[in-house]
Protein backbone atom coordinates (compact mmCIF):
# COMPACT_ATOMS: atom_id res chain seq x y z
CA UNK A 1 0.00 0.00 0.00
CA UNK A 2 3.01 2.27 -0.47
CA UNK A 3 1.20 3.79 -3.48
CA UNK A 4 -1.84 4.59 -1.35
CA UNK A 5 0.32 6.60 1.05
CA UNK A 6 1.77 8.50 -1.91
CA UNK A 7 -1.73 9.25 -3.24
CA UNK A 8 -2.67 10.55 0.21
CA UNK A 9 0.47 12.73 0.40
CA UNK A 10 -0.04 14.25 -3.08
CA UNK A 11 -3.75 14.83 -2.34
CA UNK A 12 -3.07 16.40 1.04
CA UNK A 13 -0.66 18.93 -0.46
CA UNK A 14 -2.91 19.74 -3.44
CA UNK A 15 -6.01 19.93 -1.19
CA UNK A 16 -4.46 22.25 1.38
CA UNK A 17 -3.05 24.63 -1.25
CA UNK A 18 -6.26 24.76 -3.31
CA UNK A 19 -8.30 25.05 -0.09
CA UNK A 20 -6.23 28.05 1.00
CA UNK A 21 -6.80 29.73 -2.37
CA UNK A 22 -10.55 29.05 -2.10
CA UNK A 23 -10.62 30.53 1.41
CA UNK A 24 -8.98 33.73 0.19
CA UNK A 25 -11.38 33.98 -2.77
CA UNK A 26 -14.39 33.34 -0.54
CA UNK A 27 -13.26 35.90 2.00
CA UNK A 28 -13.50 38.61 -0.64
CA UNK A 29 -16.21 37.20 -2.94
CA UNK A 30 -18.84 35.22 -1.03
CA UNK A 31 -18.40 35.91 2.71
CA UNK A 32 -19.46 39.59 2.43
CA UNK A 33 -22.65 38.42 0.67
CA UNK A 34 -23.36 35.76 3.36
CA UNK A 35 -22.89 38.36 6.11
CA UNK A 36 -25.12 40.83 4.25
CA UNK A 37 -27.84 38.16 3.80
CA UNK A 38 -27.74 37.30 7.51
CA UNK A 39 -28.72 40.88 8.32
CA UNK A 40 -32.01 40.28 6.47
CA UNK A 41 -32.80 37.14 8.48
CA UNK A 42 -35.38 37.77 11.20
CA UNK A 43 -34.32 35.98 14.40
CA UNK A 44 -36.92 33.73 16.01
CA UNK A 45 -37.30 35.08 19.59
CA UNK A 46 -38.29 31.68 21.06
CA UNK A 47 -35.31 29.90 19.49
CA UNK A 48 -32.26 29.23 21.66
CA UNK A 49 -29.15 29.41 19.54
CA UNK A 50 -26.57 26.63 19.87
CA UNK A 51 -22.90 27.41 19.79
CA UNK A 52 -21.72 29.05 16.59
CA UNK A 53 -18.31 30.47 15.73
CA UNK A 54 -17.82 34.15 16.45
CA UNK A 55 -17.54 36.45 13.45
CA UNK A 56 -13.92 37.16 12.63
CA UNK A 57 -10.96 34.83 13.02
CA UNK A 58 -12.93 31.95 14.58
CA UNK A 59 -15.44 31.83 11.76
CA UNK A 60 -12.72 32.30 9.10
CA UNK A 61 -10.45 29.64 10.60
CA UNK A 62 -13.24 27.06 10.51
CA UNK A 63 -13.93 27.91 6.87
CA UNK A 64 -10.23 27.46 6.02
CA UNK A 65 -10.31 24.08 7.82
CA UNK A 66 -13.48 23.04 5.96
CA UNK A 67 -12.00 24.09 2.60
CA UNK A 68 -8.69 22.31 3.26
CA UNK A 69 -10.47 19.10 4.27
CA UNK A 70 -12.91 19.09 1.35
CA UNK A 71 -9.96 19.98 -0.93
CA UNK A 72 -8.12 16.92 0.41
CA UNK A 73 -11.19 14.73 -0.12
CA UNK A 74 -11.80 15.98 -3.68
CA UNK A 75 -8.06 15.64 -4.49
CA UNK A 76 -8.16 11.99 -3.35
CA UNK A 77 -10.93 11.35 -5.90
CA UNK A 78 -8.90 13.01 -8.66
CA UNK A 79 -5.56 11.35 -7.85
CA UNK A 80 -7.21 7.93 -7.35
CA UNK A 81 -8.89 8.16 -10.76
CA UNK A 82 -5.77 9.53 -12.51
CA UNK A 83 -3.64 6.81 -10.91
CA UNK A 84 -5.97 4.12 -12.26
CA UNK A 85 -5.77 5.52 -15.76
CA UNK A 86 -2.05 6.24 -15.64
CA UNK A 87 -2.72 9.97 -16.14
CA UNK A 88 -0.36 12.62 -14.84
CA UNK A 89 0.93 16.12 -15.48
CA UNK A 90 -0.79 19.43 -14.89
CA UNK A 91 -2.53 19.49 -18.28
CA UNK A 92 -4.34 16.19 -17.71
CA UNK A 93 -4.94 17.36 -14.16
CA UNK A 94 -6.67 20.53 -15.40
CA UNK A 95 -9.03 18.38 -17.50
CA UNK A 96 -9.84 16.25 -14.43
CA UNK A 97 -10.39 19.47 -12.47
CA UNK A 98 -12.94 20.65 -15.03
CA UNK A 99 -14.66 17.27 -14.64
CA UNK A 100 -14.74 17.69 -10.85
CA UNK A 101 -16.25 21.18 -11.21
CA UNK A 102 -18.99 19.85 -13.49
CA UNK A 103 -19.77 16.87 -11.21
CA UNK A 104 -19.65 18.56 -7.80
CA UNK A 105 -20.60 22.16 -8.55
CA UNK A 106 -22.01 22.99 -12.00
CA UNK A 107 -24.47 20.10 -12.51
CA UNK A 108 -25.99 20.19 -8.97
CA UNK A 109 -26.12 24.03 -9.16
CA UNK A 110 -28.21 23.93 -12.35
CA UNK A 111 -31.09 22.55 -10.27
CA UNK A 112 -30.14 23.81 -6.82
CA UNK A 113 -28.22 27.09 -7.20
CA UNK A 114 -25.94 28.12 -4.32
CA UNK A 115 -28.20 29.72 -1.71
CA UNK A 116 -27.69 32.52 0.75
CA UNK A 117 -28.76 31.99 4.38
CA UNK A 118 -32.42 32.88 4.87
CA UNK A 119 -33.71 31.21 1.70
CA UNK A 120 -36.67 28.84 2.08
CA UNK A 121 -36.17 25.68 0.07
CA UNK A 122 -37.63 22.20 -0.23
CA UNK A 123 -36.90 19.72 2.60
CA UNK A 124 -33.16 19.30 3.21
CA UNK A 125 -33.13 15.54 2.67
CA UNK A 126 -34.90 15.69 -0.68
CA UNK A 127 -32.41 18.34 -1.87
CA UNK A 128 -29.46 16.27 -0.61
CA UNK A 129 -30.83 13.20 -2.40
CA UNK A 130 -31.20 15.08 -5.71
CA UNK A 131 -27.74 16.69 -5.29
CA UNK A 132 -26.12 13.30 -4.69
CA UNK A 133 -28.01 11.60 -7.53
CA UNK A 134 -27.02 14.42 -9.92
CA UNK A 135 -23.33 14.24 -8.92
CA UNK A 136 -23.25 10.44 -9.37
CA UNK A 137 -25.12 10.56 -12.71
CA UNK A 138 -22.88 13.38 -14.00
CA UNK A 139 -19.73 11.53 -12.90
CA UNK A 140 -20.74 8.26 -14.58
CA UNK A 141 -22.09 10.17 -17.59
CA UNK A 142 -18.86 12.12 -18.15
CA UNK A 143 -16.80 8.93 -17.76
CA UNK A 144 -18.93 7.17 -20.38
CA UNK A 145 -18.74 10.15 -22.72
CA UNK A 146 -15.03 10.94 -22.46
CA UNK A 147 -13.20 7.88 -21.08
CA UNK A 148 -14.81 5.16 -23.20
CA UNK A 149 -14.20 4.30 -26.84
CA UNK A 150 -17.47 2.38 -27.05
CA UNK A 151 -20.14 4.32 -28.97
CA UNK A 152 -23.02 2.82 -26.97
CA UNK A 153 -21.40 3.76 -23.66
CA UNK A 154 -20.82 7.28 -24.97
CA UNK A 155 -24.49 7.66 -25.87
CA UNK A 156 -25.57 6.20 -22.51
CA UNK A 157 -23.21 8.67 -20.80
CA UNK A 158 -24.72 11.64 -22.63
CA UNK A 159 -28.23 10.52 -21.64
CA UNK A 160 -27.16 10.12 -17.99
CA UNK A 161 -25.95 13.73 -17.98
CA UNK A 162 -29.46 14.96 -18.84
CA UNK A 163 -31.60 12.61 -16.70
CA UNK A 164 -31.31 14.48 -13.34
CA UNK A 165 -32.41 17.72 -15.02
CA UNK A 166 -35.37 16.02 -16.72
CA UNK A 167 -36.46 14.73 -13.30
CA UNK A 168 -35.87 18.20 -11.85
CA UNK A 169 -34.64 19.40 -8.49
CA UNK A 170 -37.05 19.61 -5.54
CA UNK A 171 -38.39 23.14 -5.00
CA UNK A 172 -40.98 24.49 -2.57
CA UNK A 173 -44.36 25.61 -3.92
CA UNK A 174 -43.65 29.20 -2.89
CA UNK A 175 -40.09 30.42 -2.84
CA UNK A 176 -39.28 32.93 -0.16
CA UNK A 177 -35.88 34.53 0.38
CA UNK A 178 -35.21 37.18 2.99
CA UNK A 179 -32.22 38.64 1.09
CA UNK A 180 -32.86 40.77 -2.04
CA UNK A 181 -32.67 39.00 -5.40
CA UNK A 182 -29.66 41.03 -6.56
CA UNK A 183 -27.68 39.69 -3.59
CA UNK A 184 -28.65 36.12 -4.48
CA UNK A 185 -27.55 36.66 -8.12
CA UNK A 186 -24.14 38.00 -7.07
CA UNK A 187 -23.78 35.04 -4.72
CA UNK A 188 -24.42 32.51 -7.53
CA UNK A 189 -21.95 34.34 -9.80
CA UNK A 190 -19.24 34.71 -7.14
CA UNK A 191 -19.44 31.12 -5.92
CA UNK A 192 -19.33 29.86 -9.54
CA UNK A 193 -16.12 31.83 -10.11
CA UNK A 194 -14.41 30.91 -6.82
CA UNK A 195 -15.30 27.23 -7.14
CA UNK A 196 -14.15 27.20 -10.78
CA UNK A 197 -10.74 28.61 -9.83
CA UNK A 198 -10.58 26.17 -6.91
CA UNK A 199 -11.22 23.13 -9.13
CA UNK A 200 -8.76 24.25 -11.83
CA UNK A 201 -6.07 24.75 -9.17
CA UNK A 202 -6.91 21.47 -7.44
CA UNK A 203 -6.85 19.51 -10.72
CA UNK A 204 -3.66 21.16 -12.01
CA UNK A 205 -1.84 20.63 -8.71
CA UNK A 206 -3.07 17.03 -8.34
CA UNK A 207 -1.91 16.16 -11.87
CA UNK A 208 1.42 17.92 -11.41
CA UNK A 209 2.12 16.37 -7.98
CA UNK A 210 0.92 12.82 -8.72
CA UNK A 211 3.92 11.66 -10.83
CA UNK A 212 6.32 13.34 -8.38
CA UNK A 213 4.91 11.26 -5.54
CA UNK A 214 4.15 7.95 -7.28
CA UNK A 215 7.31 7.49 -9.40
CA UNK B 1 -0.16 -12.71 -24.81
CA UNK B 2 2.64 -12.12 -22.36
CA UNK B 3 2.21 -8.33 -22.62
CA UNK B 4 -1.50 -8.64 -22.00
CA UNK B 5 -0.89 -10.70 -18.85
CA UNK B 6 1.69 -8.17 -17.63
CA UNK B 7 -0.58 -5.17 -18.18
CA UNK B 8 -3.46 -6.93 -16.40
CA UNK B 9 -1.14 -7.61 -13.46
CA UNK B 10 -0.27 -3.90 -13.25
CA UNK B 11 -3.89 -2.82 -13.27
CA UNK B 12 -4.64 -5.39 -10.53
CA UNK B 13 -1.86 -4.06 -8.33
CA UNK B 14 -3.13 -0.54 -9.00
CA UNK B 15 -6.72 -1.40 -8.17
CA UNK B 16 -6.54 -1.39 -4.37
CA UNK B 17 -4.49 1.81 -3.77
CA UNK B 18 -6.69 3.75 -6.22
CA UNK B 19 -9.90 2.38 -4.70
CA UNK B 20 -8.72 3.17 -1.15
CA UNK B 21 -7.97 6.77 -2.15
CA UNK B 22 -11.40 7.17 -3.78
CA UNK B 23 -13.28 5.60 -0.83
CA UNK B 24 -11.41 7.81 1.66
CA UNK B 25 -12.04 10.88 -0.51
CA UNK B 26 -15.78 10.13 -0.78
CA UNK B 27 -16.05 9.59 2.99
CA UNK B 28 -14.44 12.97 3.68
CA UNK B 29 -16.48 14.89 1.11
CA UNK B 30 -19.82 13.26 1.95
CA UNK B 31 -19.12 13.42 5.68
CA UNK B 32 -18.43 17.16 5.55
CA UNK B 33 -21.14 18.02 3.07
CA UNK B 34 -23.99 15.80 4.24
CA UNK B 35 -23.78 14.70 7.86
CA UNK B 36 -24.04 18.28 9.05
CA UNK B 37 -27.65 18.17 10.17
CA UNK B 38 -26.86 15.43 12.72
CA UNK B 39 -25.04 17.91 14.95
CA UNK B 40 -25.61 21.66 15.24
CA UNK B 41 -21.99 22.31 16.31
CA UNK B 42 -20.68 20.75 13.11
CA UNK B 43 -23.44 22.48 11.17
CA UNK B 44 -22.50 25.95 12.39
CA UNK B 45 -18.75 25.34 12.15
CA UNK B 46 -18.89 24.36 8.46
CA UNK B 47 -21.71 26.77 7.60
CA UNK B 48 -19.98 29.32 5.31
CA UNK B 49 -17.90 26.73 3.49
CA UNK B 50 -20.96 24.64 2.75
CA UNK B 51 -22.99 27.58 1.46
CA UNK B 52 -20.14 28.70 -0.81
CA UNK B 53 -19.54 25.18 -2.14
CA UNK B 54 -23.28 24.88 -2.97
CA UNK B 55 -23.91 21.87 -0.73
CA UNK B 56 -27.56 21.84 0.40
CA UNK B 57 -27.85 23.58 3.77
CA UNK B 58 -30.60 24.29 6.38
Amino acid sequence: MADFRRLVAASLLAGILAGLLLSILQHYQTLPLILAAERFETPDPGHVHDWQPEDGWQRNLLTVLFNGLTGFGFALLLTGAMYWRGDGGYQRGLAWGVGGYLVFFAAPSLGLPPELPGTDSAALHSRQAWWLFTAVATGIGLSGLFLSQNRLLQIAGAILLIVPHLIGAPHPAVIHASAPEALQHSFVLMSSISNGLFWLTLGGLSGWLLPKFTL
Amino acid sequence: MKTLAASTAISCSKFLPGLSAIVLGLSIVLGLGFLQDANSYLHNAAHDGRHSAAFPCH
